[in-house]
């Protein structure tokens, strides 16, 4: 195998012509197709999730993998649950559908488990409040939780925050290893 | 409304209904497959772990529980070429051992088929759709003919972890692959870019769409997509099947009537609508319809190494192959077989993404390893034997569809055999690679993959729903395909035996189309 012949690289040129945009993800916005991201700072309002939900949302993806926010987690999840067949990690857990129902409780149970605890909403935590409790989240049901089991919303929200973060081409490019893509996404899934 | 009727229709799009439908069509058979998911092409199989998830059931939803519950998401498929389109290809022969559990070793069950029954088939499969790898190699190999195809390539991470296994005194091979190493039948070779998962536009995996799918439209055979299929359609007494119910993109609900009916849906549908199709279940005489819910065992073996070990290239299903305990011996302690899937090509995100491989870590901690494994993490796969459990089970829910009917509901958990197989397995991974230099070794917590089961073959009707050739018992003209008919699971990864024995089927039901 010669991985980096011409011959290869020939090849992965013609497949992806099968495709013609950046390896991205999307978000639909009065802009258009965008990434989470621009979606984000252009300050696209969230379609499912409330302005809480998305706030607490983007707070606890910055405590899973710092810059989730800024990667448009919120964004993306939000627009993903408006698709019948959501893109999200959720969908291999097998948990039941409607996917909304996953996040709003479990972000509701994450705010009643913060005001309970600090009086304050989980976004306006310091960060080691933060980081507190979502350990214990990612370990068991802390007391009075309800909606999906504590770890499995803590580990399908990581995984969302990795999507967002590395899931793409630039982050394959942060990681410094090569995408190779052979088909690259030209539109919203 | 009500379709013209066709000799046969074959339900669901994947391994095995697309070759049944590529041999029956070529036999002059009018065929009609219903695909419960979209029509897609080569040109969506898009190089993204998250577009890839597309490629996942999305279909009415099992309810999944018991002490192991089977996974229904990751493995099932949604859409043209089922879970085909989506698996690694990785393709074994079961061992004739796998076929005789219950009379050789006294648990589990007897196939009514033989390892040497099902010998051609396998052959003749293996030529039709090419697999690199080699024989001699693969000491553990049952008889058969040589690989059409030399093996793939060995890269860095399996050189790494192969050191290991030469320090225990262990052997590997090449991992038999339904991949090609070398252009064959028209499809180029494999350029190693670890997409695998995500499906492979480059035609150098076999998928449905690469080989029988094509080969079936070309001979006639009509595909009808999101045509989810409710019921198997039968005369008064329930020993003929007149054809299926289904329900088109449109909601309609739809007779297609069909001299044959072949359900190849899946392990979680394909009972699912037998059960579904009269009361106390078709082809159901015995009580087996949605018993025997099987899967293997899994884990994965991780390691930081010196090297860098360019995980990104490669396979998914891995590059070499060590079936140094796959021998069933009591004297073990467990009755299982087992094997190694070894150097895995890795992505940073998804469910069996180098992020997953440290779901404990978070924050910063999470960036830096994510950095360090990108570039340093090997891994390899257990794929463990599960013997069957009557008791593991898929029964209808309370819960219904959107069309009205009931769901499936299943319960898992796996015997003390397969659990003391599966521990036995991940000491062995770790001492491999601590002895091939990895720095920190660690293991994935206990999992399972490849369903199998619900719908056995068996030689006797009181036992079992199908015999040997898929047949349903008391039901002479309705076929099942799949991992459904699996009465054992072996500790091999089933889709080359899914497809030998559809071609077994479909040879089966040519030769005796009259008299069925």
């Amino acid at each position: 195998m010669s991985d980096s012949s011409n011959t290869d690289q020939q090849r992965r040129e013609a497949l992806a012509k099968m495709g013609t945009g950046l390896v991205a993800i999307s978000v639909s916005t009065a802009w258009g197709q965008v990434s989470p991201q621009k979606a984000r700072a252009s300050g696209a309002v969230l379609k499912r999730l409330t302005t809480l939900e998305g706030k607490n949302l983007e707070a606890l993806g910055d405590v899973l993998l710092p810059g989730a926010a800024r990667a448009g987690i919120a964004h993306f999840v939000d627009d993903q649950l408006g698709s019948p067949t959501p893109l999200l990690m959720l969908r291999y857990v097998d948990y039941p559908v409607p996917f909304l129902d996953f996040y709003r409780q479990g972000l509701g149970s994450l705010e009643n488990l913060s005001r309970t605890r600090h009086a304050k909403s989980f976004s306006a935590l310091s960060l080691e409040q933060k980081v507190e409790i979502v350990r214990e989240v990612s370990r068991e049901n802390p007391s009075g939780w309800s909606g999906p089991p504590a770890p499995l919303f803590y580990f399908v929200t990581r995984g969302d925050a990795v999507d967002v973060c590395y899931g793409t081409q630039e982050g394959f490019k942060r990681l410094n290893i090569p995408y190779l893509g052979h088909i690259l996404p030209t539109k919203k899934w | 409304m009500a379709n013209t009727k066709v000799d046969a229709v074959i339900v669901g799009s994947g391994s095995a209904g697309s070759l049944l439908a590529a041999k029956l069509s070529q036999a002059g058979k009018k065929v009609l497959v219903l695909e419960a998911g979209p029509k897609r092409g080569m040109a969506d199989l898009v190089s993204s772990q998250i577009w890839a998830r597309r490629l996942k059931w999305a279909g009415p939803a099992t309810e999944t529980g018991g002490k192991d519950p089977l996974s229904i998401g990751f493995g099932s498929g949604w859409g043209t070429g089922g879970a085909g389109m989506h698996h690694y290809a990785c393709w074994f022969r079961l061992h004739p051992e796998d076929f005789e559990m219950k009379s050789r070793f006294g648990k589990g069950l007897d196939w009514p088929i033989s390892y040497d029954d099902l010998r051609p088939a396998y052959d003749q499969v293996q030529k039709e759709v090419g697999i690199s790898g080699d024989a001699d190699k693969e000491v553990w190999r049952p008889k058969g003919d040589a690989y059409p195809m030399p093996p793939l390539s060995m890269l860095k991470q399996g050189r790494l972890i192969a050191r290991g296994f030469e320090k225990l005194g262990l052997r590997t091979a090449p991992l038999p692959m339904a991949i090609n190493s070398v252009e064959y039948n028209g499809r180029p070779a494999c350029i190693y870019d670890g997409w695998c998962d995500a499906g492979c536009p480059t035609k150098a995996l076999a998928n449905p769409l690469t080989v029988y799918l094509p080969q079936a439209i070309q001979a006639g055979a009509t595909v009808v997509h999101q045509g989810a299929v409710t019921r198997v359609l039968t005369n008064a007494e329930g020993t003929r099947a007149t054809g299926v119910e289904y329900f088109n993109a449109l909601g309609q609900r739809v007779v297609q009537e069909a001299d044959v009916v072949v359900l190849a849906a899946y392990t979680f549908e394909t009972p699912r609508i037998l059960l579904n199709s009269r009361p106390g279940g078709l082809a159901n005489s015995s009580g087996m319809v949605g018993r025997y819910m099987m899967a293997h065992t899994t884990s994965n073996v991780y390691g930081l190494f010196d090297e860098e070990t360019q995980n990104y290239l490669g396979l998914t299903g891995g590059q070499l192959v060590s079936q140094d305990s796959y021998a069933k011996d009591p004297q073990k302690g467990y009755l299982g077989s087992s094997q190694w899937l070894i150097a895995n090509a890795m992505k940073p995100n998804d469910l069996l993404g180098i992020s997953n491989t440290r779901p404990d870590l978070f924050g910063e901690p999470l960036h830096a390893f994510l950095r360090d494994a990108s570039a340093n993490l090997g891994t390899m796969t257990f794929v463990g034997e599960a013997l069957p459990d009557a008791d593991n089970r898929l029964v209808l829910s309370e819960k219904k569809d959107r069309h009205g009917f009931p769901l499936a509901q299943v319960t898992h958990q796996f015997g003390p055999d397969a659990i003391k197989c599966w521990e036995a397995g991940l000491k062995q991974g770790k001492a491999i690679f601590e002895a091939a230099g990895a720095k920190q070794v660690w293991t994935g917590g206990r999992a399972q993959m490849h369903t199998m089961g619900g719908a056995i073959m068996g030689r006797s009707a009181e036992t079992s729903v199908a015999n040997g050739y898929g047949q349903a018992h008391g039901v002479g003209n309705l076929f099942l395909a799949g991992s459904s008919l699996f009465p054992t699971s072996g500790g091999v990864n089933p889709t080359f035996t899914v497809t030998a024995l559809a071609a077994r089927s479909a040879r089966f039901l040519v030769d005796n189309w009259k008299s069925l």
